[in-house]
């Protein structure tokens, strides 16, 4: 099945394709966003959003009042030794929610299909939304509709974009939240960014190289910190996946169709060898919009690394993997980049070993690499 | 467990429902839906909302009556199960009622606003901090938190700052009517009750201008201290009626249609007007006009759904109504007679505009 059919209560889901973005209800009580295009059997990858608090309490986290219930909103980039507290409750609580990948030998946040109530389809959602008389609708869905309409000027149809999180929920706040828009395929989603890059609208405005200065300064987070302003301003300037329309923020996540996706959960092996920052020559920037995404690159070498890692000469890097979205279209084609995070040994289920660094794996976060990933290209 | 009037329910195939009185027939909750998904029937006449990712149609019972029927007999036959012929009515009104094996997810207003006091108010945004500040000032009546709730929008996670209705909920009539009296002798500085003016432009509305007399009607009006603004958000205030409280019990007495017609009274009780269905026990009963099979008859409850007639008339007033009596029999006791006032069917028929209590003046006579 290639979609999702609808806001639906299912019961013992066996073939849908889970969407990265996707909102997903628990049976208990939890709100997840599905974290990937792929998912291992009878899981699905997520990052939890919204936990009730009766559950755990949110130290150092915020709390929302959301479907009648008081619920903390999970945050990756809340204070690390406060994460750190909230995780180990986390997985004491609902260890069902922890999913231990033998192939990568890490851990994901993920929900075992039996436990989920509800998946809001953003497609579906989006659907519904249109078909409203502009006159019942509120300012922030007008401006929804609007935003859509001009997207499809590149091209891409309707029925090929969704929206998500309080867009699709109905609990935003019009004037403060962000409009978040699905794009389904990689292909239109390029076609989008690139018609982002010329395209005019009266109420759209992508921020200045002195608006991102300032947000640069502002906004001090682990992953800014690798950039001066200047480069930091260089990176976000050219990227089209978040910006103004009519004064709201939107942002635009490009998800994969099922036969797209650039890796099949289980076939490949990864061995994690520990902290390395490496440099390559970007050959494919194809794959980089999406989560998790991908930068193809040759020429790859070990610039620095942590004592403990072994590096085999012999083997190619071939690929930077990020599952951070602040680190998607970070690089084009023909450029340098330098990146750091877990470096891994790759065995594929057919062809060469390979290495691999990713960024953004959810254990990064509560240790030293959070501060210390990065992708960085040498524009 | 006791469905409470005005708690939410949602049903596995995605109504919004409101919970339409305190007392519900076996293994059904009398609702009245809200919010109806647009895949099986849809209506240009009501409004459209965006809601939990659906095209819904939002419920309005003042639109134009004709296309209202036509819906309703949409919705009999797209939710026939949703439609509720009562065996306790000799010929049944229109009820609407959710099989209980149907309910997605029942909101508890008590709950939910137990929930929200517990958030810290850094991480309010205005309309939450209005409500626990609202709250925490009705708090001070005596009334506990537990006998509070928050219902509608604000419960479901759809309202809009600065837009959005403030409705609390009060557990007990009893309560209710304590904080009545507490609000009317108290105040704060974020609290104003609605203008003469803003009555007034309520008083235009629906069919109102058309029965009551004005000054009269915004005096009564102006002396409710369920509804006002704090901090500038509108907020009403509804009773709901403990599982112990309730004025009757679904199923311990049966209606017999009579017809419809105007009377009437003195009211001698009007404890149970602030809940749905609410009533005015009456004396001194008149037939005005009206079916000549109600001439003879003597009416001793006039009971309406409509929130409008809530707290309207005080003890020793003189109201006046128009409905349908019934003669009730109830399994224990004498047989009497009541009027009613805003059973769904009204408002698909001429009864819509027909339909009201009205409190007279002494110079009133009809």
């Amino acid at each position: 099945m290639g979609s999702i059919s609808r806001n639906i209560t299912v019961w013992g889901i066996t073939m849908v394709h889970f969407y990265e973005s996707t909102l997903i209800d628990t049976n208990d009580g939890l709100q997840c966003k599905s974290y990937s295009n792929e998912h291992p059997e009878g899981y699905v990858i997520v990052k939890p959003k919204y936990i009730p608090k009766d559950a755990i309490k949110g130290e150092g986290l915020k709390y929302r009042f959301l479907f009648e219930k008081c619920m903390v909103r999970f945050n990756l980039f809340a204070k690390k030794e406060k994460l750190m507290l909230y995780l180990d409750q986390f997985k004491k609580k609902f260890p069902d929610y922890i999913y231990h990948c033998k192939d990568t030998k890490n851990w994901f946040f993920a929900v075992p299909k039996q436990k989920i109530k509800t998946i809001h389809d953003s497609r579906k959602g989006l659907s519904e939304l249109m078909q409203v008389p502009t006159k019942d609708l509120d300012e922030y869905l007008v401006l929804v509709r609007e935003l859509v309409e001009f997207l499809t000027k590149s091209g891409v149809n309707v029925n090929d974009l969704g929206i998500t999180h309080s867009t699709l929920m109905g609990n935003y706040t019009p004037g403060k939240s962000d409009i978040d828009i699905i794009i389904y395929g990689k292909g239109n989603g390029w076609k989008i960014l690139d018609y982002l890059k010329a395209a005019k609208h009266k109420k759209l405005h992508w921020k200045t190289d002195k608006e991102w200065a300032e947000y640069y300064q502002e906004h001090k987070t682990s992953e800014s910190s690798h950039f001066t302003e200047q480069e930091y301003v260089k990176h976000m300037a050219r990227k089209r996946y978040e910006g103004m329309f009519g004064g709201t923020v939107f942002t635009l996540f490009t998800v994969e169709e099922k036969d797209e996706t650039w890796f099949k959960w289980g076939e490949d092996k990864f061995e994690p060898l520990g902290t390395v920052t490496i440099k390559g020559k970007v050959i494919d920037h194809y794959n980089s919009q999406v989560r998790p995404g991908y930068y193809e690159i040759k020429d790859g070498e070990v610039v620095d690394k942590e004592d403990n890692v072994q590096v085999d000469s012999s083997i190619p890097i071939k690929r930077v993997v990020t599952f951070s979205i602040p680190f998607v279209q970070q690089a084009i084609k023909g450029e340098e980049i330098t990146a750091c995070g877990l470096f891994e040994l790759v065995t594929p289920k057919s062809g060469e070993k390979y290495y691999r660094v990713v960024i953004g794996y959810f254990d990064a976060y509560i240790t030293d690499r959070r501060e210390k990933e990065f992708i960085k290209s040498n524009i | 467990m006791h469905f409470y009037e005005s708690s939410i329910i949602t049903t596995k195939d995605g109504l919004h429902c409101q919970v339409y009185g305190n007392e519900h027939p076996d293994g059904k909750i009398l609702v009245k839906p809200k919010y109806i998904p647009t895949n099986k029937i849809h209506s240009d006449s009501l409004p459209y909302r965006f809601i939990s990712g659906r095209k819904m149609n939002r419920l309005n019972l003042w639109v134009d009556k004709d296309k209202l029927k036509i819906y309703f007999d949409d919705f009999a036959k797209a939710y026939p199960k949703y439609i509720f012929k009562s065996p306790i009515h000799d010929k049944s009104p229109l009820f609407f009622a959710i099989p209980k094996e149907d309910i997605e997810k029942a909101y508890s207003p008590s709950e939910g606003l137990a929930e929200l006091m517990s958030i810290p108010i850094k991480d309010m945004d205005e309309h939450l901090r209005a409500i626990a500040e609202f709250v925490a000032f009705l708090l001070k009546s005596g009334i506990k938190l537990k006998d509070l709730g928050i219902t509608y929008s604000t419960l479901m996670g759809h309202y809009s700052p600065n837009m959005s209705d403030i409705n609390i909920v009060v557990y007990g009539k009893k309560k209710f009517w304590e904080l009545m009296e507490f609000l009317g002798k108290n105040n704060h500085k974020d609290l104003r009750w609605k203008t003469y003016e803003e009555w007034e432009s309520f008083y235009k509305k629906r069919n109102r201008h058309m029965i009551h007399n004005k000054e009269i009607y915004i005096e009564n009006m102006y002396r409710k201290k369920s509804e006002g603004f704090f901090e500038g958000n509108l907020f009403v205030i509804f009773a709901v009626e403990n599982d112990d409280e309730a004025w009757f019990r679904w199923g311990e007495e049966k209606y017999s249609n009579k017809g419809v017609a105007k009377f009437k009274g003195k009211v001698i009780g009007n404890k149970n007007s602030v809940v749905r269905p609410g009533c005015y026990e009456i004396t001194d009963a008149k037939f005005i006009s009206g079916d000549e099979s109600c001439k003879e008859l003597s009416i001793s409850k006039i009971v309406f759904y409509s929130r409008d007639y809530c707290m309207l008339a005080y003890p020793d007033e003189e109201i006046e109504a128009r409905g349908v009596v019934e003669e009730v029999t109830p399994k224990k006791g004498e047989k009497y007679h009541r009027l009613v006032i805003g059973y769904f069917d009204a408002y698909i028929s001429k009864r819509r505009d027909e339909e009201y209590i009205k409190v007279l003046d002494g110079d009133e006579d009809d």
